[in-house]
């Protein structure tokens, strides 16, 4: 064997010294990298976004390098970075439904860096929407800037309304909206099922009752970190929710956010759609054949006078406790998150509205919207903007959140009640609570 | 250097990045099951508890189930269809076999996660070409009973071609004599196939079933995309709820027990196929 490998002559020592090199220079990187900021980022609009504006943040900064990340399944590897100590970036984008998972365990061991303090040193805590820096945070310490408000109206047919003699601001309680739009649900085939619903309610995900139940002023958690998904609100809004998908057969079950629901808009059978702002950006993609034939009204409050709008979805810039340069990192964040122009340009392409305040004076956010029939959409989502719920973050939110689409399909498929499926719910969520604090 | 160290000298790569990436993190996930942890580093040693709650936890016996489904699923169906194509490929009268045996081996090179999309614009129940075909309006994704047989079909479609290739390798080495003296001895087709083909492709049978048994119990981005372990919790796979508990919920030490859990699980059936088949034994 050692003689037949004679004639390879000194290509495996070569080989040998070539790892022995790698080896440590891959693991031990010992090079200064305080002058560059590593920036990871989960979806290709960000990038676009991003890409365009970081060589102005570079120009400003000399000798400052921004690599800009796109990053499949980034909280996996982000969190894969906090656990073992290294390979994390600088700054990173984290979505909403992902946060509960970084904020588990003590203070010391979350991976961003606590931006309290310097959010209050700049004085621009107050040019937020409060409501939206809460998802953010955990014990009254804020860890990112927000990216959005995501404020939520009811996209709705106005021709169809028009044709069916509906004035949508007869609409102001969920009780209105039961009683004007039942005469939409119609049964032309005679199978039993409505051929158009007035408005899409998944009977499977949990997104469209999550949102209604914010906006009744329910939660999962309450600030102290109890547990009141089982309340009388939470109750009444599942209940409210299964009587317009069983009872009414007023909403359509099938969809959430599928390719299929766009199609069922085209044919005239979804209505109406729970829309974040940035839904309509998608409505406008997807289904442009409907430009000008959708209009967009605040959400129908649960009583009169009460809150007209919720919020669904959002994203957070934080700095990591990995970055080299924490305050040039956090420079970044402020030049990423809140340049009026930058904002403007966002809201053209997405409908995106900024959670700063003062953003919202740009002309843009008065324009009249061609796809909702020339409505100022702008201006309709800045007055439900400050109006958004907020939602304590939780430790537990991860697994609280995957039992609630549990709660969610069994109440909607009959399989329980939905007062027993919350306490069900509840009593799990309790449970996880008081197992954890045993181990602890 | 000495001649007689050349070999180490290559396979130290090899050893050094095995030891760190695959011994050391196997050796440690059993430490980990034996702990509970919370957060990025509190560990508390819990012992044999994480056993104990695993046992006692009814969703990992639903993960299970429908895992075992799904294997079950695969042996069942998804194989015999891989033999059937590779018999009719293999067939040498048939115009443009190599286009056909493409096309058949090709989803093996998509995506699972293209897979799944494509599955879930098929599956589809009012826009779906498969109702569309059958001309029905099925909830294939959305009804509790349906979605595992609809998640073994897309596993059929996904690696039955690729099954197939072994089947056809295997069917290539079997001597034509065999079927000619079968022939001689009055033999028809079908016991030529019985008594001649199936014997002969007892140790490719035996390689594809164990590989396919123990892919299925690994099975996790079909489910994962097509349908997040819903409706409820009907889909839900040992690796998806494993995922669940190490990446979502950060409680490894928990997470750690299924891993192991599920490759005792698949040791186990490895062991019995191996022995059913008599894969290391002389002859």
């Amino acid at each position: 064997m050692v003689e037949r490998m004679n004639h390879l002559g000194k290509a495996p020592l070569i080989f040998g010294l070539l790892f022995l090199l790698a080896f440590p220079v891959i693991v031990f990187r010992g090079d200064d990298r305080s002058d560059t900021l590593e920036f990871w980022i989960f979806a290709q609009t960000h990038y676009d976004e991003f890409s365009a504006r970081i060589p102005a943040f570079e120009a400003a900064h000399p000798g400052v390098k921004v690599e800009l990340r796109l990053i499949s399944k980034l909280h996996d590897k982000l969190l894969a970075a906090f656990l073992s100590g290294i390979g994390g970036p600088d700054l990173s984008e984290v979505e909403i439904s992902s946060v509960g998972r970084f904020f588990k365990g003590t203070k010391e061991e979350i991976g961003f860096v606590d931006l309290t303090d310097r959010i209050e040193r700049e004085g621009i805590t107050d040019e937020f929407v409060q409501a939206r820096l809460a998802p953010w945070s955990l014990g009254g310490r804020i860890y990112g800037l927000p990216r959005d408000v995501h404020p939520v109206m009811l996209l709705y047919r106005h021709d169809v309304y028009e044709k069916a003699g509906i004035d949508p601001a007869s609409i102001e309680t969920w009780d209105d909206f039961v009683r004007e739009t039942r005469p939409l649900a119609r049964d032309d085939d005679g199978d039993g099922q409505p051929d158009q619903y007035p408005i899409m309610l998944s009977a499977h995900k949990p997104g469209h009752f999550w949102l209604m139940l914010l906006q009744n002023g329910g939660g999962m958690f309450d600030e102290d970190g109890g547990v009141i998904i089982d309340n009388d609100i939470a109750v009444s809004t599942l209940e409210f929710y299964c009587s317009l998908l069983n009872e009414e057969q007023l909403a359509i079950p099938e969809f959430s956010q599928d390719p299929a629901s766009y199609a069922a808009m085209k044919e005239g059978i979804i209505l109406g759609v729970l829309a974040p702002d940035w839904y309509i950006s998608f409505a406008r993609r997807f289904v442009p054949e409907l430009e000008g034939k959708w209009r967009a009204m605040p959400l129908p409050a649960w009583q009169e006078g009460e809150r007209r709008t919720s919020t669904w979805g959002g994203t957070m810039i934080a700095v990591t406790r990995q970055a080299e340069n924490p305050d040039l990192a956090w420079e970044f964040a402020k030049f990423a998150y809140m340049d009026d122009e930058a904002l403007a340009n966002r809201y053209r392409k997405t409908f995106i509205i900024p959670p700063i305040r003062s953003a919202w004076s740009n002309p843009v956010y008065t324009e009249p919207e061609a796809y909702l029939d020339g409505q100022v959409l702008g201006r309709s989502l800045t007055e439900l903007a400050p109006d958004i719920p907020g939602f304590h973050l939780n430790p537990y939110w991860a697994e609280a959140n995957d039992l609630l689409r549990q709660a969610v399909y069994e109440a909607a498929n009959g399989i329980r009640t939905p007062a027993d499926a919350l306490s069900h719910l509840a009593e799990q969520v309790r449970a996880l609570r008081n197992n954890t604090a045993e181990t602890e | 250097m000495k001649p007689r160290y050349a070999p180490y000298f290559f396979l130290a790569p090899f050893f050094t990045l095995f030891t760190v990436f695959m011994v050391y993190p196997l050796f440690d996930s059993i430490r980990l099951s034996t702990y509970s942890v919370r957060g990025m580093q509190n560990q508390t040693f819990v012992g044999l508890e994480n056993i104990e709650r695993l046992i006692a936890d009814p969703l990992f016996w639903t993960a299970l189930w429908n895992t075992a489904y799904f294997a079950a699923g695969s042996l069942l169906l998804q194989l015999p269809v891989a033999l059937a194509l590779a018999l009719l490929l293999s067939n040498a009268r048939l115009k443009g076999r190599n286009l056909f045996r493409l096309s058949f081996f090709s989803p093996v090179l998509i995506s699972g996660v293209f897979i799944a999309v494509i599955f879930y614009l098929l599956y589809d129940r009012r826009y779906g070409l498969v109702n569309r075909v059958l001309g029905s309006e099925i909830q294939w994704l959305q009804d509790p009973d349906l979605v595992m047989p609809a998640l073994v079909l897309a596993g059929v479609w996904r690696w039955a071609g690729f099954n197939m290739v072994y089947f056809l390798a295997g069917l290539q080495s079997i001597r034509q004599e065999l079927y000619e003296a079968a022939a001689v001895d009055g033999a028809g087709p079908w016991q030529s196939f019985v008594h001649v083909t199936i014997p002969a492709l007892k140790p490719v049978i035996a390689f594809v079933v164990i590989t396919s048994m123990i892919g299925s119990f690994q099975l996790f981005d079909l489910p994962y995309v097509l349908t997040e372990g819903g409706p409820g919790n009907a889909s839900m796979t040992m690796v998806m709820y494993l995922y669940k508990h190490g990446f979502e919920f950060i409680n490894l030490g928990y997470a750690a027990t299924i891993g192991w859990a599920l490759a005792v699980i698949i040791g186990v059936i490895s062991i019995i196929q191996v022995r059913l088949f008599g894969v290391f034994r002389e002859n």
